[in-house]
């Protein structure tokens, strides 16, 4: 049988991040006694887990949390870990993809929306870099914003990663089962990703419509304290709801 | 260059493009809009090695072709990657990595204001500061307004504050260059009103009303202006003034700062209680900025030195510093100290380093040392020696003496200056300058013994310290360049031997060859010999056997090499 070109460039490679740095993307959301901790930062996952305590105690004692938060924390860091490290083991396919990434966030009193390309095929990406750059160009003066950007960037990636290793294993079952099963996980694996062959073809051009480019602008907008608030009291009713 | 303007062109023909001129750096002249260098496909491999459909060398040239025709379109208004993404589909890391190699090789934002430019990026903030937005089904409106954040940084200042070390030689750690040659600085806009000079170092503020201040020197001769005695006068040291000058924060709450910080070290709570006018924020900030706010914090944690040792040291510095400006005061009598600003014009390489706190004695010589090491790297060669030819009149001009001093050649090294005598004439007028300063009539033998350097004034020696220490670094730097001359010079020789040597054997190489050629015609000369001696013999044998006609002498003649047709000649017959 003829392999296809989509899957002839792949060889499967062990599962991590598609970045240069493998760093993890944690994301903590606890609330004790009325009290609301809500923290996204990368972790890197050769770190010791005794490490994961003394941030834990560090972070209380730092932010006068009462000291509830310390397991809660502790816990909730090592259970997105610990989900890291068992995929770690399997293959990931890595075929040619190059998937949108969109990014909607606040920090404090900055709004962040945008909308690109990455390539995941480019194990020495930096989202960090792409946070720098984007906080540089656009005059960005919040220290905390470009972390919070790289933050979601990795989170996105990481969802695609996962997406990519349980298509890996659908795969490798449905290989087993029929030959002509090749062509379906094939269009399955890159369904997030953009059809390449439209995009980069010979006919058309890379340079995008101009109508389209407001799409991809990336937009930043300073808040006022109102709207802080109100958007606040948004977001815990929506995540009040999904609890 | 890439075109030429024509202006008469415009005139005359005007259905001819307009031609523009952009500025490219010369290195960048490899660049042209119809093909891709060998330089591109180097960086920018990705694009040729034909791993993915997505990269080719095709959309490397549209990429590279839209980010120069966009920065062209205003070549004074610095392109962002920002503004490029939007309108290219590709991969962002290879987009940006396209961008930084069109902006390092200057092919954009070449000559457009740096990302610095604080004017130019605020623009460029606005330009991108969108507009409003519908952000809910509750239809909240997110207007774009100008950024109203409040800055966090706080502004830095000259304080003054003591720590005191055991040897009582410290300065404090927060002096300021001001502080310690604040004799040589002329206090702005306060005049004697007796003899009309300026007050260099300390003025005597009358208590009666409507008194203008007195100088020093008026003082102390006793020009007191009419109906006025000594009682009248207080003294204003320069010190304090100086300390209080413009500083958010001041040297009580400072003082509290440190105290606090020592007492609890990382709570910040409890230190914002004890400093009550500032905020934690501004609390930790300021911390961070002094020199030695780390080291403390880390000291009140870790070690165990007793926070009573500073703080009740504190105030003794304050005093004991306030009584050996005194004495100075005192001591200079009638000398004049006209000298002009710096001293520090030995450090006039840069503005910053006026302001940079001078820790201790021990480390002052460090981070003077560092600053003139990484201004001094940060500038060529030439900027370097003209700050040091200037940084040597500066000090010619500062007191005459220094230059008699100078031309007289005269070596009063002290054994603790200690640096040997070399050429360097920076080295030498400091040297000279701090003679000079040692032959103050105030304390008359103070060349040799620490102890007696003790009794200096605690200016004078941080001076003398300085000097040292630029001198020393002078003459390191000239043992490294002598050093560097003298390599120079071996490897130039290596050179020239290894090219005499090349030479050599290119000569050796053609007389081999000549030789060869030699014998080889020497050789032909032999075979052709032997071949018209051949010749002959058959011609010779010819005759003998009686060839009577000749039918075609020049036929004949001409057939000479074939011996065989002549015989059927005879044959024939």
């Amino acid at each position: 049988m003829k392999p296809l070109p989509s899957t002839s460039s792949k060889n499967p490679v062990k599962f991590r991040m598609p970045t240069a740095d493998n760093l993890v993307p944690i994301r903590l959301d606890i609330e004790i006694d009325g009290h609301r901790f809500k923290d996204a930062f990368t972790w890197n996952p050769s770190d010791p887990d005794s490490e994961v305590v003394v941030f834990a105690k560090r972070t209380v004692k730092d932010l006068k949390l009462p000291p509830a938060f310390i397991t809660q924390i502790a816990q909730s860091i090592q259970s997105q870990l610990a989900e890291f490290r068992s995929f770690e083991g399997q293959d990931m396919q890595t075929g040619e993809k190059i998937v949108p990434i969109k990014l909607d966030l606040r920090v404090n009193h900055t709004l962040i929306k945008d909308q690109f390309l990455w390539d995941l095929n480019n194990l020495e990406s930096d989202p960090e870099e792409f946070a720098r750059t984007f906080c540089k160009d656009l005059g960005v003066e919040d220290p905390e914003v470009g972390p919070a950007i790289a933050v979601a960037i990795r989170e996105q990636l990481y969802e695609i990663a996962i997406q990519s290793v349980t298509s890996a294993r659908e795969t490798r079952i449905s290989k087993k089962g029929r030959r002509g099963a090749e062509h379906i996980p094939a269009s399955k694996a890159s369904g997030t990703a953009l059809d390449l062959m439209k995009l980069f073809g010979n006919k058309s051009s890379i340079i995008r419509k101009r109508r389209e480019w407001d799409v991809y602008e990336p937009i930043v907008d300073i808040l006022s304290n109102e709207e802080v608030d109100v958007l606040e009291a948004r977001e815990d009713r929506n995540a009040r709801r999904i609890d | 260059m890439e075109s030429t303007p024509d202006p008469s062109s415009k005139l005359t023909r005007h259905d001819e493009p307009e031609l523009d001129l952009y500025t490219i750096p010369i290195h960048s002249s490899w660049f042209s809009w119809d093909e891709i260098h060998e330089k591109e496909k180097i960086s920018l491999k990705e694009f040729f090695d034909g791993s993915s459909i997505s990269r080719t060398p095709k959309i490397y040239k549209e990429y590279r072709d839209f980010i120069i025709s966009k920065y062209r379109e205003d070549p004074s208004r610095r392109l962002t990657f920002a503004e490029i993404r939007k309108s290219l589909v590709g991969d962002v890391s290879l987009l940006h990595k396209v961008f930084l190699f069109l902006e390092r090789w200057g092919l954009i934002n070449f000559g457009a204001p740096g990302g610095e430019d604080s004017a130019a990026v605020a623009e460029g903030a606005e330009r991108h500061r969108v507009r409003s937005e519908d952000g809910a089904p509750n239809g909240i409106r997110v207007v774009a307004m100008p950024n109203s954040l409040k800055p966090i940084t706080m502004p830095l200042t000259l304080d003054v504050n003591g720590e005191v070390d055991e040897n009582g030689f410290r300065l404090p750690p927060l002096a300021s260059y001001s502080d310690v040659f604040c004799d040589l600085t002329k206090e702005k806009g306060l005049v004697c009103g007796n003899c009309g000079d300026n007050c260099d170092s300390g003025h005597y503020n009358c208590l009666k009303q409507g008194s203008p201040v007195i100088c020093v020197k008026c003082f102390k001769n006793g020009n007191y202006g009419e109906n006025r005695s000594v009682d009248d006068f207080k003294f204003n040291d320069c010190n304090e003034n100086r300390g209080n000058q413009g500083a958010v924060w001041t040297e009580a709450e400072t003082l509290l700062l440190l105290e606090s910080v020592l007492k609890h070290g990382d709570d910040w709570e409890l230190v914002v209680q004890n400093v009550q006018t500032k905020t934690k924020l501004d609390c930790i900030s300021k911390l961070i900025e002094l020199p030695f706010g780390e080291l403390m914090l880390g000291s009140s944690l870790g070690k165990s030195r007793a926070s009573n040792d500073n703080t009740s040291s504190i105030k003794p510095v304050q005093t004991s510093l306030e009584s050996q400006e005194n004495i100075k005061n005192g001591g200079q009598g009638d000398e004049q100290i006209n000298e002009s600003e710096q001293n520090g014009d030995a450090e006039n390489q840069g503005p910053p380093l006026k302001r940079k706190c001078i820790t201790s004695l021990s480390d002052a010589g460090i981070s003077l040392m560092k600053q003139v090491a990484v201004i001094s790297t940060m500038v060529g060669p030439h900027i370097s020696a003209a700050a040091a030819d200037a940084a040597v009149a500066a000090l010619c001009d500062e007191n005459p003496c220094v230059k008699d001093i100078f031309d007289g050649a005269e070596d009063n090294v002290t054994e603790e200056l200690g640096s040997p005598i070399r050429n360097n004439e920076l080295e030498r007028s400091l040297m000279v300058e701090d003679s000079e300063i040692n032959e103050r009539p105030t304390l008359s033998e103070m060349q040799k013994t620490s102890s007696e350097k003790n009794a200096i004034p605690l200016p004078l020696q941080m001076r003398a310290a300085i000097a040292t220490a630029l001198g020393a670094a002078a003459a390191n730097a000239k043992s490294l360049a002598d050093q560097e001359h003298r390599e120079i010079e071996h490897l130039v020789a290596t050179i020239i031997e290894t090219q005499m040597k090349k030479l050599h054997c290119k000569i050796q190489h053609f007389e081999d060859l000549e030789l060869i050629m030699e014998k080889e015609y020497t050789h032909l000369k032999e075979l052709k010999e032997s071949i018209i001696a051949e010749r002959i013999d058959i011609l010779q044998r010819v005759f003998n056997a009686g060839i009577s006609r000749w039918r075609d002498p020049i036929s004949v003649k001409s057939h000479t090499g074939s011996p065989i047709l002549v015989c059927d000649l005879t044959d024939a017959r």
